[in-house]
């Protein structure tokens, strides 16, 4: 797994980024080639299925996440309501002051990213012009932290990341939080959600910012892609502008996801990743593998 | 352009040799694909290069360079062979056609296929569409002219047409497409170093009459020469100039010039810098004692030059800064309106001059023609109370009434200015006016022998009344060779004729014969002794009124007994690819004195063989965006963004078997000792064993950057090497233009 | 001009890629270097009875599909056809680029790091939103000869007259006098069909 990160990391270093081509490939000789393959019977008909996509069905989905994913967890706060766990003085020093760097860094590029993305996807909302350009070049702009502090946090708990049997059974109960009664889950410092949320946001991160990056550019092109998919120049910027957009539902959805978990289905667990201390009785009852091996070890 | 643009619309076949009107003449191509569609006219298109034209053509033949010659006779043979020829034509209007059928003879399919390169079949299927759908007309342009058989090619393209019956027809004719604004009305003029105005050769009652018309005593101007000898003498030319400021450096061409060498150079409106052997022209340029140049752009003779001194750039006008006539390719004028003054400190051309006549002291007598008027009786004389001449309009006056030989007379600056002003009057097709205009071309074509003539639409048609158009070929030539009359047969002289068939040119002496009556005496007083001199117009009335064409009726020589070859023949380039064929097929011995500088032919083609070091064969050209030295091109930059830098059409296989990669550098190197280093341009439209270099394109010299000499602020935006720099020696054995499109190179990776 | 349908056609049999229309354009509309709203193209070049020329810009598509997908709805359609849009509107996605079939719309490199500025495509001679043959609007889009009465310039330049601009019926009997005097031969244009399929 490790190789495929270092695989894609390596490709955006190796990227080839003409700026200024006055003939790029969009515009230069290929344009015939380009206009001539647009919706031809045995493309991909990128084209086409992007106007499709894009005018009838990608703002309405967006708009579901949205609305659709916090009315879910506002029922689920209603109904099952929030986890308490009482908070003794035994602490776990879990998260350093790299860790906990690393994640702000990626959560402030968040906080900007995704409603500023939100803001381009209802730009006619917004109607158009400075703010949503804006917003644009804030997407953009703040891919950059997010992109530098991406590997060391996939490196960094890429081995709590690696999903165990223990995570089907947590899958089966969905970590138990469908229930309001505390029960014990054999999960280790991450459970299979967290370990989701983690593949989702290395994974889907990494093809969010190169094919943002595609985009923004127009011009940045890897010569990898090219080679292995076949794609012209346009048709992959086609193919990423579908890709950011899906890879979009997914991100923000179980972003959400993420920040309800933290700040709100159980109390006070977001002050972890502030502190760096976790507390012993969400520990025990939430990841007791890890907690059992923590106690093996003599911690708390 | 015996014909015109429009007039190709009527043609059914369009032969295009040696020119790329889709490239050079975009606008003038558009009649050509009119003829396409309204007549489904066959397009031919020969050329060493898949062109823009050939890419709209029916039938294409890829020729080797320098081969257009045998390729000709090669249709003649099965023109011939066939007899397709027009014999009648041929009986009545032109002079030694046997000659060419005995040539054309030894011209078979196979044999012009080993020169040409171009296959049997592909030249018996040009041949016998161009000769199953008459009429055909023949385009050609600098791809003709610009080899040491230039002359030769020439002719054997009019001669082809004769053939078959195709001249002095509407949609049929010779077009030779003339390069760039106004050029035609520039060799009107006598641009040229052997002739004066209006082709009225070099000799005494040439400048006799110039000298009545300009209103200065002919001993004055003798007086301006060395000695009278040296006033029928051809001057140098734009090709060879920088030979005239050699001389005497080793390795030079010899001169015959008075004993001197060329000290100073004026240079108005030239792009000088891309004419052939571009590197003596950088030597010439340093070797002189002065050097100016007037230009709208920085002319990049300035550029070249490592000269420190003695250099002057002085900024000219622009065709929109200046007012006047100008010529188009079919020999019709326009009246061209100044739409602004001149910008800056720049100066028209003529005022340019004028400054210069008052410094060198001739301005008296340079402008006091334009102060004088014609009377009826003939005689020049000062208008009274004119303090001044009014330009260009007096220009104008003054040409019409001095240009006679090619037809002028009619062209006042009043007709001129209201065809320019009322064009929508005139058919796209014919030039013939409408409503207020019926009964004149448009632009008057010359020749338009008087102010009630109404031009001459297609020369050489005998299918309409001089009147109207009308006209046989010229008696020029004496009226008889050999014991064969020069004169044209029965029934070939234009409608309305008084005389069926051939006839002398008119003169005083034999225009009451001609026209059938006796003159009065008063009318034989305003007769001159013959009609180009008579500058009463008498004589031109009088022929006109009995239909007769004033340059008489005669037929068109194929013969040539006064040129170094009598008809037209193959001769290989002086670096010829084919060291096989130089034996059989060798160029010119030497000539001494060709335009005052001693021209080699067979001393350099015999030299060596150079295809071993030089395997490629080279062509230059031009390209869409540009014209001449690209000067005004290249100081526009959405024309730059299309065409950056200079570059080499080569062929991938040819291109990869020597390491050069498409986008990348290379070397072209010339027999001269020269080099070149452009971009090397994948392209499919040059064979594997050829490249195509563009000539546009200046400021550099053998990979030296030269453009830091250009003054502040006017570098244009593209600069690069110039295609002549690898032009190597060869000038045609008339008229000495450079030999630039069949040359040798080497390619090499940079 | 009671709601004629604009249309343009670039006929391949006579486009000799002269790159008239293209220079015409960029030297009416003052067009920054690199934009080139209006670009001639020939295909298998050399090779012959396969060499192609032709030039593209925006064919004003029924249904345009850039009108479509823009994010921000900066687009409208007059009721000639001409696809118009709203440059102080334009957040330079690009999105239209990718949903136009034929690579029309420009993007300068203007915006932060060099990425792309407001979108600029032809306007078919027909200026933008704001007010008619004003400086802020030549600035932002050009010439507006349409409100002059004046054809497009790159057709107006063309030199053969192979491109043709104009309503519908006008541009659709040009072409068919044109095919019947070839004999039925050479009605060919790239885009054509998939840019007025519907109409």
């Amino acid at each position: 797994m490790r190789k495929y990160i270092y695989t894609l990391i390596a490709l955006l270093g190796f990227a080839t980024v003409a700026f200024g081509a006055a003939d790029s490939q969009i515009w230069g000789e290929m344009r015939i080639q380009n206009i001539l393959g647009y919706g031809q019977e045995e493309s991909l008909k990128l084209g086409a299925w992007f106007t499709f996509l894009q005018s009838k069905y990608f703002a309405w989905v967006f708009l579901g996440v949205l609305i659709g994913v916090p009315t879910v967890f506002f029922l689920h706060y209603k109904i099952v309501g929030q986890k308490v766990f009482p908070h003794s003085h035994n602490k776990h020093y879990a998260f350093n002051l790299f860790h906990r760097t690393i994640h702000q860094v990626a959560a402030v590029s968040f906080m900007v990213i995704i409603p500023t993305g939100f803001i381009i996807v209802f730009g006619d909302f917004f109607g158009g012009g400075t703010l949503v350009r804006m917003a644009k070049n804030l997407h953009g702009i703040f891919t950059i932290p997010f992109a530098i502090v991406i590997l060391p946090m996939a490196l960094m708990w890429i081995k709590e990341a690696i999903f165990n049997l223990e995570d089907i059974k947590w899958f089966m109960i969905l970590g138990g939080y469908l229930s309001k009664k505390k029960r014990i889950i054999n999960a280790t410092q991450f459970n299979a959600g967290q370990k989701m949320w983690y593949w989702v946001c290395i994974l889907g991160g990494l093809v969010m910012i190169l094919s943002g990056a595609m985009m923004f550019f127009m011009d940045f092109k890897i010569e990898m892609l090219h080679n292995l998919t076949g794609l012209s120049h346009i048709d992959m910027l086609r193919a990423s502008a579908i890709i950011h957009n899906v890879m979009g539902f997914i991100l923000v959805a179980v972003f959400f996801t993420h920040i309800y978990m933290a700040a709100v289905a159980i109390k006070g667990a977001i002050h972890s990743i502030i502190t760096g201390y976790v507390e012993e009785e969400e520990v025990k009852f939430l990841h007791n593998a890890w907690y059992k091996k923590l106690k093996e070890k003599g911690k708390f | 352009m015996t014909n015109s643009f429009g007039d190709i619309q009527n043609a059914k076949s369009i032969f295009i040799i040696g020119c790329n009107p889709a490239v050079n003449h975009p606008v003038g191509f558009g009649h050509i694909l009119k003829a396409k569609e309204r007549n489904n006219a066959k397009i031919i298109v020969i050329d060493p290069r898949f062109t823009k034209s050939a890419a709209k053509a029916d039938y294409f033949a890829q020729i080797r360079p320098g081969t257009d010659i045998p390729f000709v006779y090669g249709m003649l043979h099965i023109i011939f062979k066939n007899g397709w020829e027009d014999k009648k034509y041929i009986e009545d209007r032109v002079y030694g056609m046997d000659e060419i059928r005995a040539e054309a003879a030894k011209w078979t399919p196979q044999v012009v296929a080993d020169v040409t390169g171009v296959s049997a079949e592909t030249l018996m299927e040009i041949t016998t569409v161009y000769a199953k759908n008459s009429p055909g007309t023949l385009l050609w342009a600098m791809g003709l002219t610009q080899h040491t058989i230039g002359t030769g090619n020439t002719r054997i393209a009019p001669i082809l047409q004769m053939a078959l019956g195709y001249m002095g027809k509407a949609g049929g004719g010779t077009n030779i497409l003339r390069g760039h604004d106004n050029v035609q009305g520039a060799t009107d003029m006598g641009c040229l170093s052997d002739t004066l105005p209006g082709y009225y050769g070099l000799v005494e009652g040439s400048w006799k009459y110039y000298a009545r018309m300009w209103g200065v005593e002919y001993d004055y101007i003798k007086s301006q020469f060395k000695d009278a000898s040296w006033m029928g003498k051809p001057g140098f030319t734009l090709a060879r100039w920088w030979a005239g400021v050699l001389a005497g450096k080793p390795g030079e061409d010899a001169i015959e010039n008075a004993g001197t060498n060329l000290k100073a150079l004026v240079v108005m409106g030239c792009g000088i810098t891309s004419t052939s052997q571009n590197l003596k022209i950088q030597q010439g340029l340093d070797n002189l004692e002065l050097l100016v140049i007037a230009d709208p752009f920085v002319n990049e003779a300035a550029i070249l030059t490592n000269r420190k001194d003695n250099l002057f750039i002085l900024p000219s006008a622009t065709q929109f800064e200046s007012s006047g006539t100008v010529s188009a390719t079919n020999r019709s004028a326009q009246w061209r309106y100044k739409v602004v003054e001149p910008l800056y400190e720049s100066k028209a051309d003529q005022d340019i001059m004028f400054e210069l006549a008052k410094r060198l002291g001739f301005y008296e007598e340079y402008t006091r023609s334009m102060m004088m008027r014609l009377k009826s009786d003939g005689h020049l004389e000062m208008t009274p109370d004119k303090k001044t001449f009014q330009w260009p309009e007096d220009a104008t006056i003054e040409i019409s009434r001095t240009l006679r030989t090619i037809g002028m007379m009619g062209w006042t600056p009043e007709r001129i200015k209201k065809h320019t002003d009322n064009w929508h009057m005139f058919d796209e097709i014919t030039g013939a006016g409408k409503g207020d205009m019926k009964g004149e071309y448009y632009g008057l074509p010359w020749p338009c022998w008087s102010v009630k003539h109404g031009g001459t639409p297609n020369l050489y048609n005998v299918d309409v009344p001089v009147s109207e158009g009308g006209m046989g070929f010229r008696n020029n030539f004496g009226l008889e060779k050999d014991g064969v009359s020069l004169l044209s047969g029965k029934g070939s002289a234009p409608i309305g004729s008084k005389v069926d068939g051939g006839y002398p040119e008119i003169t005083k002496e034999n225009i009451e014969k001609l026209i059938g009556r006796t003159l009065s005496a008063a009318e034989k007083d305003l007769c001159g002794a013959n009609w180009k001199t008579c500058t009463s117009g008498k004589l031109v009335d009088l022929a006109l009124e009995a239909g007769l064409t004033p340059y008489g009726n005669a037929k068109a020589r194929a013969v040539v007994w006064n040129f170094p070859d009598r008809i037209p023949l193959h001769r290989e380039p002086l670096y010829s690819p084919r060291p096989d064929l130089v034996e059989k097929y060798p160029t010119y011995a030497d000539k001494a004195n060709h335009f005052r500088v001693t021209t080699k032919y067979a001393t350099i083609q015999k030299e060596k063989d150079y295809t071993k070091e030089f395997p490629i064969v080279m062509t230059t050209g031009r390209l869409v965006t540009m014209m001449g030295a690209g000067l005004e091109n290249r100081a526009s930059k959405y024309i730059c963004a299309l065409t950056p830098e200079m570059f080499c059409d080569i062929h991938p296989e040819l291109a990869q078997k020597n390491g050069i990669k498409n986008g990348h550098m290379m070397w072209v190197h010339s027999p001269a000792g020269t080099k070149i280093k452009v971009k090397a341009k994948y392209s499919y439209t040059v064979l594997p064993g050829m490249v195509f270099l563009p000539f546009h394109f200046g400021g550099f010299m053998q990979g030296v950057d030269m453009t830091g000499n250009f003054p502040a602020g006017t570098k244009p935006y593209a600069s690069g090497e110039c295609a002549n720099t690898v032009v190597s020696y060869g000038y045609d054995i008339i008229t000495q233009i450079p030999a630039s499109k069949a040359g040798l190179c080497r390619v090499e990776k940079a | 001009m009671e709601n004629a349908r604009m249309k343009f056609y670039c006929d391949e049999s006579r486009c000799i890629e002269c790159d008239g229309c293209s220079i015409a354009c960029a030297e009416a509309h003052e067009l920054p270097a690199g934009i080139a709203r209006r670009k001639v193209i020939t295909i298998h070049e050399g090779i012959p009875g396969k060499e192609v020329s032709t030039s593209i810009a925006c064919m004003h598509c029924t249904d345009a599909p850039c009108e479509q997908v823009c994010p921000v709805d900066c687009f409208y359609i007059r009721e000639d056809g001409v696809v118009l849009h709203d440059k102080e509107k334009c957040i330079g996605c690009g999105y239209c680029l990718y949903a136009c079939p034929f690579g029309a719309p420009q993007f300068p490199r203007e915006g932060i790091f060099g990425s792309k500025g407001a979108m600029d495509k032809c306007t078919m001679c027909a200026g933008g939103p704001l007010a008619t043959n004003s400086h802020h609007e030549f600035e932002l889009y050009g010439q507006n000869r349409i409100a002059e009465g004046k054809v497009p310039v790159c057709a107006a330049m063309c030199s053969t007259k192979a491109l043709l601009v104009g309503d519908a019926e006008s541009v659709s009997n040009v072409i068919r006098a044109r095919v019947a005097a070839r004999g039925g031969k050479g009605f060919n244009s790239y885009g054509w069909d998939k840019a007025y399929k519907n109409q």
